[in-house]
């Protein structure tokens, strides 16, 4: 095992397959660029719950929040004839980290479940303001100035720039004091105050970084998409497709969310080639077997020593 | 210390601690001091009420009744993650290690976060926590996971993480429990070592032979209430305690052992 950042070939691995996906946009073909800056996307918006969710052992089920937070940012400043992505993007981390303090500070100084449920509840409120606030078009959402098709791959390169911010980021939190704060509160809440760990200052502070990464992506996608509304940001899959893809990946690891990201888009792309009516049955049926057999994740079989017999007796399904 | 001033330099002063939990007074108005760099050693039988003096020193209980004072501020007053940047540090009875990380992890979370933790870089808190290990004996494990360990190496663990914070004091709940005699010697060892560097001691314990060799003043606890304090020889005489926690067997050997030695002494 590579302690707190996981496995390190597996980091290298993300690495060059990042790398690899630079040359994407070469291809010329819109809907293989377009499927891979999905996945980036989602990859970003995995890390940002993995954060508070993998790292810090709060599972926020409102994460949705600080993507849609992040791409009206983009489209307010669009309103305001200001298209620069230079702009959107930190404007809407800003937004997001302050609005995750702001909710943080009250919620998460309570321990367990609580946090989960308040999430729901924001993300769920935060998404019907936004249907009814006509400054923001309403229901009927806001449509963005695009860069023009000879400079489409702009977004692509964006949104890869987001992905490996999100990646690098965790890589350099994880292996800061930060990280170590964070995995404390995780593992033993109690201990980690004793050791003088404010839990709810590091708490907050987890979920307003993960804040931030959503809502870079976010402010990317708005433009990217041309046109935003609350059904389409605040859409239950962005919610749960991160978490699933940092579960699948491996939590609490630097690795772990771009492998489910990949991973679970490409399940989800197969399955929708084959069952075009089915496919959702079978992509839930995926997600149940890998809570049930890969609670942990992939990064925990690369890391496991002992092979299948210690993967099948860690196995809390099997012992009733 | 300058001559002129008192001799007597109180670090800590409990007086009269009442904790309630429902209907059940766990303490009752009980008071002592401890002096700097002395080692003091808190006894009773089980459910006498140490546990609860260990959370209420270090923060993580507030008293119902009176209070604790650390160096002239009220513990009650101080955040409980606050408590070991004043200088308290404690270890657990029931050990808390992070189990995901690996036991030089462990402790460097303490030497980040600890008193001194905030001029500390992560890098320098790995080397302060190679020092550690090297003076608990862990260095041989540092870079297994902290779930893999032995009973005593877990202690040693906790002692570690609490040693981690640069503690001015340090409250040992336990630490000898369930360990052979050839370990309770070895800890003993280190425990006088750090108190030679300094650091004062309150040793929470069963084993009688440890407490009473390390500690310069006992205190007693039964069912919540100081029962008795003193040196180790004038608990141990004190019927109350007899009475309450140690039986008249270990008493009567006592008496005789100070029999036989004291014609010795007064010679």
């Amino acid at each position: 095992m590579g302690g707190i950042t996981g496995n390190r070939y597996a980091i290298g691995l993300v690495l060059f397959a990042m790398v690899a996906l630079l040359g994407v946009p070469a291809l010329h073909n819109d809907y293989i660029t377009l499927t891979f800056r999905n996945i980036l996307m989602f990859a970003a918006m995995s890390y940002g719950w993995n954060m508070i969710g993998g790292y810090t052992g709060y599972v926020s089920f409102g994460n949705v929040v600080f993507f849609g937070m992040g791409a009206y940012c983009s489209a307010a400043l669009s309103g305001h004839g200001i298209d620069n992505l230079v702009a959107a993007v930190p404007l809407a981390m800003l937004v997001c980290a302050s609005f995750a303090v702001v909710v943080g500070i009250p919620v998460l100084r309570l321990r367990g479940h609580y946090f989960g449920i308040a999430t729901l509840g924001v993300s769920l409120a935060v998404a019907d303001l936004v249907n009814n606030l006509d400054v923001l078009g309403g229901s009927s959402g806001l449509v963005l100035k695009q860069a023009d098709q000879a400079h489409f791959w702009i977004y692509y390169y964006a949104m890869w720039l987001v992905a490996i911010g999100c990646i690098l980021g965790t890589y350099a939190i994880a292996r800061s004091k930060l990280g170590y704060a964070f995995v404390a509160i995780r593992e033993n809440e109690d201990a980690a105050q004793v050791l003088g760990i404010s839990p709810t200052r590091y708490k907050v502070t987890a979920w307003a970084l993960g804040a931030m990464m959503a809502g870079a992506a976010g402010a990317v996608y708005a433009p990217a998409n041309g046109f935003i509304d609350p059904s389409i940001t605040f859409a239950i899959d962005n919610n749960v497709f991160p978490i699933v893809m940092a579960i699948l990946g491996g939590m609490g690891t630097v690795a772990g969310p771009f492998i489910g990201a990949l991973l679970l888009a490409g399940i989800n792309e197969f399955l929708q080639q084959k069952f075009l009516q089915a496919h959702t049955i079978f992509f839930g049926a995926t997600i149940v077997l890998v809570v049930v057999f890969l609670p942990r994740g992939l990064m925990y079989l690369v890391g496991l020593r002992g092979g299948v017999r210690r993967w099948f007796a860690d196995l809390r399904v099997f012992r009733v | 210390m300058t001559a002129g001033q008192s001799s007597r330099d109180v670090v800590l002063r409990v007086e009269n601690v009442g904790m309630r939990f429902g209907g059940l007074w766990a303490l009752s108005e009980v008071s002592f001091e401890v002096e700097r760099g002395t080692v003091l050693g808190l006894i009773g039988p089980n459910g006498s009420g140490k546990t609860t003096m260990m959370n209420i020193v270090s923060g993580v209980y507030k008293p119902t009744t009176g209070q604790v004072t650390y160096k002239n501020r009220r513990i009650a007053d101080v955040p409980t993650h606050d408590v070991c940047h004043l200088g308290i540090a404690r270890t657990f009875q029931v050990v808390k290690p992070f189990a995901s990380l690996t036991v030089r992890e462990n402790v460097a979370v303490g030497a980040m976060y600890g008193r001194l933790g905030g001029k500390r870089s992560s890098k320098q808190a790995f080397e302060r926590t190679d020092e550690l290990l090297d003076l608990v004996g862990l260095a041989r494990v540092a870079s297994r996971p902290a779930s893999d360990l032995t009973i005593p190496d877990r202690k040693r663990l906790e002692v570690a993480k609490a040693l981690a914070l640069d503690p001015e004091l340090l409250l040992l709940d336990e630490v000898m429990a369930g360990l052979n005699n050839s370990e309770v010697d070895e800890a003993l060892q280190l425990l006088r070592t750090v108190n030679e560097r300094g650091v004062t001691l309150i040793v929470v314990e069963h084993l009688m032979k440890a407490i009473m060799s390390i500690s310069e003043t006992v205190v007693v606890l039964a069912e919540g209430k100081k029962i008795a304090e003193g040196t180790p020889l004038e608990v141990t005489s004190s019927p109350q305690v007899i009475e309450a926690y140690l039986g008249a067997r270990f008493a009567k050997r006592q008496l005789e052992e100070r029999e036989k030695a004291a014609p010795e002494t007064s010679a």
